[in-house]
């Protein structure tokens, strides 16, 4: 395990120097390509089919110059108006006017900053496409070059397209895939980011009225703790919890899974199947019912409350003082301690079978001659238990614990399912952030945007929440892509 | 003489172990086995809780009894299956979350093929970075960006429209690779080496000799994205505001039946709806597992 650390460390450690490496090597094919390309290369630095057209590739020189004068017209009639109007926002407000010919007031659209900002995003990122288009074109044309130089042969535009089922399948096969990326998860992050340094909410909504560009001060209000920042309060309360959530219900899960799987996997144990499939049914039935359906079991008016009440179970909370005296009830979901409670004991509710099956087909592959051959030397159930099978199983588990490490800080139904609408929070500094104490930085993020409106504040939480994520994603995704796993089977 | 009853004793010591270690055997298979019980008891309770009151007289949430009190009916299921009303309009929203479901499956099992098949069979320049971003930004969770995603989806016009609602579950599948392309990896090259001396080009072996070969992987896939619409709450939420009911997927439609005014008159009419829906996902999920380990664990469990 220790040497396999190691592998991990460096080669996460060259991963970072080659992307550098890469990098560099990119720009100086791109200065050869220019330096010492004939005049077409150069030309096309201009026209980007000069290049195809001197190698006598005609479709594709036009297509390429058709690309290009799309570019420009898409510079002129989309970017450029919008881009002009990036660095403000826009300056005119929707006002009405009194139009003397209808004798009525009519309304003047003024600018929506959320649509420039929209906009200028998305040709930001054309532009962006469009410059790795333009450097591989050069880069293409001297090779061609070369390749004529070297009297190679040229692809006709016909080969070139039935290349795109053979070579160069992989571009067919990308392009649909990457359009839906981008769309899905680069352009709503880059928006994301952008609206983080505006002061878009509620009293800056488009478009009645504009919002712009305020820098930092929300990832200061963020980080404040000064007694008038609700927001800096707020923030750390809820992350203090969004780890310690995270934590909790990592571990409980898979530890219970763990032991789940051991219980039922014993060879003593009778209908394991029975059992399993039983477990398995409590996954099949989705989320949002079992969860919603829990709280309502576990409400204050709710059927455990009447039964703990009918058996004097809340009298002796009551008495050593776990549920304050004036209650009738015990405060399952609605008190934040015992919320917190309840939530992580309804999460290994949730989480255990999901666990226990991966543990059980984890735990079946476990080589049977070490087991063995621990069992003739004498070592105990205990022993064959810690030395054996939990190394197994971390080394197996181990970069998934992280994913779901990090799938807990975004876990969002279980929190928003068990505590929306019936939680109220008492803490008016929380009140005045709008968050509760039993929120995640997701479900927060979630009802600043759904019922307050709160788009600036939401952003920041949601850069934040990324650069958490991504910490933690960067080592479990160091031990996924760690040289040689990839190819051992192949 | 003195060796002899020695070695007698130590043999008398050794069956008295034997037999102790036997009866400790029992206790601990019937500990175990009831152990076993008493979790299957607490995790089926409320699946039971669920499944007796979709079949209750009262509507309201019965907080006195466990199983209903006031007698059992069939009603609740009339209710959700042919008596739509302005709350309850559980075949449409069916019928939606089903084409939902359906479409966006088609394509997030497309997207991830082809992307798992380039990643895992085919050698080209910028490979290695593309994977190392798509791991990266798979990270990011789509409920963070989901304002983003749904102010993008309102400009395009596609927010309350079940198009909008397939394209935001499938258009970023892509990124999702990683389970199918390590099952692709274990695929030997030399099979696609030979087919390609043979002069097959990459589109035939992809489709004739891969996806033939990875039918395991392909049921995992199209059935976990067939799901997760199901499943969804929060894009849902978000992307179907319209507040016409029949617009709906399951999952608002049942959430929207405990609201704060009609819980009690729709709890048990929620059970029946949520028990109706479970039937379906149980029985797809049960076929899946086998798979799902697999997936969870990266195929790393075959080394």
């Amino acid at each position: 395990m220790a040497s396999n650390k190691e592998v991990h460390a460096s080669s996460a450690g060259e991963a970072f120097v080659n992307f550098f490496k890469g990098i560099k090597a990119y720009f100086t094919d791109f200065g050869t390509a220019i330096s010492k390309g004939d005049t077409a290369v150069k030309l096309s630095t201009v026209l980007m089919g000069a290049g195809y057209f001197a190698r006598n590739k005609i479709v594709v020189g036009l297509l390429t110059m058709i690309y290009e004068v799309l570019f420009v017209l898409m510079c002129i009639f989309y970017a450029a108006p919008n881009l002009a109007k990036f660095g403000t926002l826009g300056t005119t407000v929707r006002s009405t006017a009194f139009d003397p010919v209808t004798m009525q007031n009519t309304v003047i659209q003024g600018d929506n900053s959320f649509l420039i900002l929209l906009n200028s995003v998305i040709a930001l990122f054309m532009i962006f496409v469009f410059v790795l288009t333009w450097i591989h074109n050069i880069k293409r044309q001297y090779e061609l070059q070369l390749d004529k130089e070297k009297g190679n042969h040229i692809n006709t535009f016909v080969e070139d397209v039935k290349s795109l089922v053979n070579g160069r399948f992989n571009i067919t096969l990308m392009t649909l895939p990457t359009l839906g990326v981008v769309l899905m998860n680069v352009i709503p992050i880059l928006i994301l980011i952008a609206i983080a340094f505006t002061n878009y909410d509620q009293q800056h909504m488009p478009p009645s009225s504009l919002f712009t560009w305020v820098g930092l001060t929300n990832f200061r209000n963020l980080v404040n703790l000064s007694n008038n920042s609700a927001f800096g309060y707020a923030f750390f309360r809820v992350l203090g919890w969004t780890l310690v959530w995270a934590f909790f219900s990592t571990f409980t899960c898979f530890l219970g899974g763990i032991v789940m799987a051991k219980l039922i996997t014993y060879r003593k144990v009778k209908f394991p199947k029975f059992w399993r499939t039983l477990f398995v049914v409590t996954i099949a039935v989705p989320q949002f019912v079992t969860l919603l359906l829990v709280r309502y079991f576990f409400g204050d008016t709710g059927i455990v409350n009447s039964i703990c009440a009918s058996t004097g179970i809340t009298s002796f909370l009551q008495s050593i003082g776990l549920v304050a005296n004036h209650l009738t009830y015990i405060p399952f979901l609605t008190h934040p301690g015992w919320a917190k409670f309840m939530i992580v004991m309804i999460n290994i509710w949730v989480g255990v079978p999901y666990q226990m099956l991966v543990a059980t087909g984890v735990l079946l592959n476990i080589p049977e001659s070490q087991i063995e051959s621990a069992k003739l030397d004498g070592a105990n159930a205990w022993q064959i238990f810690w030395h054996i099978t939990m190394p197994y199983v971390m080394f197996v588990e181990g970069p998934t614990l992280i994913t779901d490490f990090v799938r807990n800080i975004n876990n969002f139904n279980v929190i928003y399912l068990l505590t929306q609408d019936t939680f109220v929070t008492t803490n008016q500094t929380l009140a005045n952030a709008n968050a509760k104490e039993v929120d995640l930085l997701v479900t927060w993020l979630f009802r600043l945007t759904n019922e307050y409106y709160n788009y600036k504040m939401a952003s920041v939480i949601g850069i934040i929440v990324f650069v958490i994520c991504a910490v933690f994603s960067l080592i479990a995704f160091s031990k996924f892509l760690s040289g040689g796993r990839e190819e051992s089977y192949q | 003489m003195e060796n002899a009853v020695h070695k007698n004793d130590t043999f008398y010591e050794k069956e008295l172990k034997l037999k102790s270690k036997k009866k400790s055997e029992t206790t601990s298979t019937i500990v175990i086995n009831a152990l076993i019980a008493i979790f299957a008891l607490i995790w089926i309770i409320p699946i039971v809780w669920l499944f007796v009151t979709a079949f209750s007289k009262y509507r309201g949430i019965d907080t006195a009894h466990f199983f209903p009190a006031q007698g059992w009916t069939l009603d609740n299921f009339k209710t959700v299956l042919f008596e739509p009303d302005s709350v309850v309009q559980y075949v449409a929203w069916f019928k939606n979350t089903f084409i939902i479901a359906l479409f966006s499956c088609l394509i997030s099992t497309a997207f991830v093929l082809m992307v798992s098949y380039t990643f895992s069979c085919m050698r080209f320049k910028g490979r290695q970075s593309m994977m190392k971003f798509s791991i990266i930004l798979n990270m990011f969770p789509g409920v963070l960006s989901m304002i983003a995603i749904y102010f993008v989806m309102k400009q395009i016009g596609l927010t309350n429209s079940h198009l909008g609602m397939v394209i935001v579950y499938s258009a970023g599948s892509g990124l999702g690779y990683l389970i199918c392309k390590g099952f692709m990896d274990t695929i030997p090259t030399s099979i696609r080496e030979a087919a390609r001396l043979d002069g097959a080009s990459e589109f035939e072996i992809f489709f004739k000799i891969i996806l033939p070969l990875s039918k395991p992987i392909i049921v995992y896939t199209v059935i976990s994205s067939f799901l997760a619409p199901w499943a969804d709450f929060v894009f849902a939420k978000l992307m179907l505001n319209s507040g016409i009911s029949s617009d709906w997927t399951v999952a608002i439609g049942l959430y929207n039946m405990l609201g704060k005014d009609l819980k009690s008159h729709y709890f048990s009419v929620f059970c029946a709806g949520g028990l109706l829906i479970s039937i379906p996902i149980s029985i797809l999920f049960i076929l899946m597992q086998k798979y799902y380990v697999e997936g969870v664990t990266g195929g790393a469990s075959k080394g």
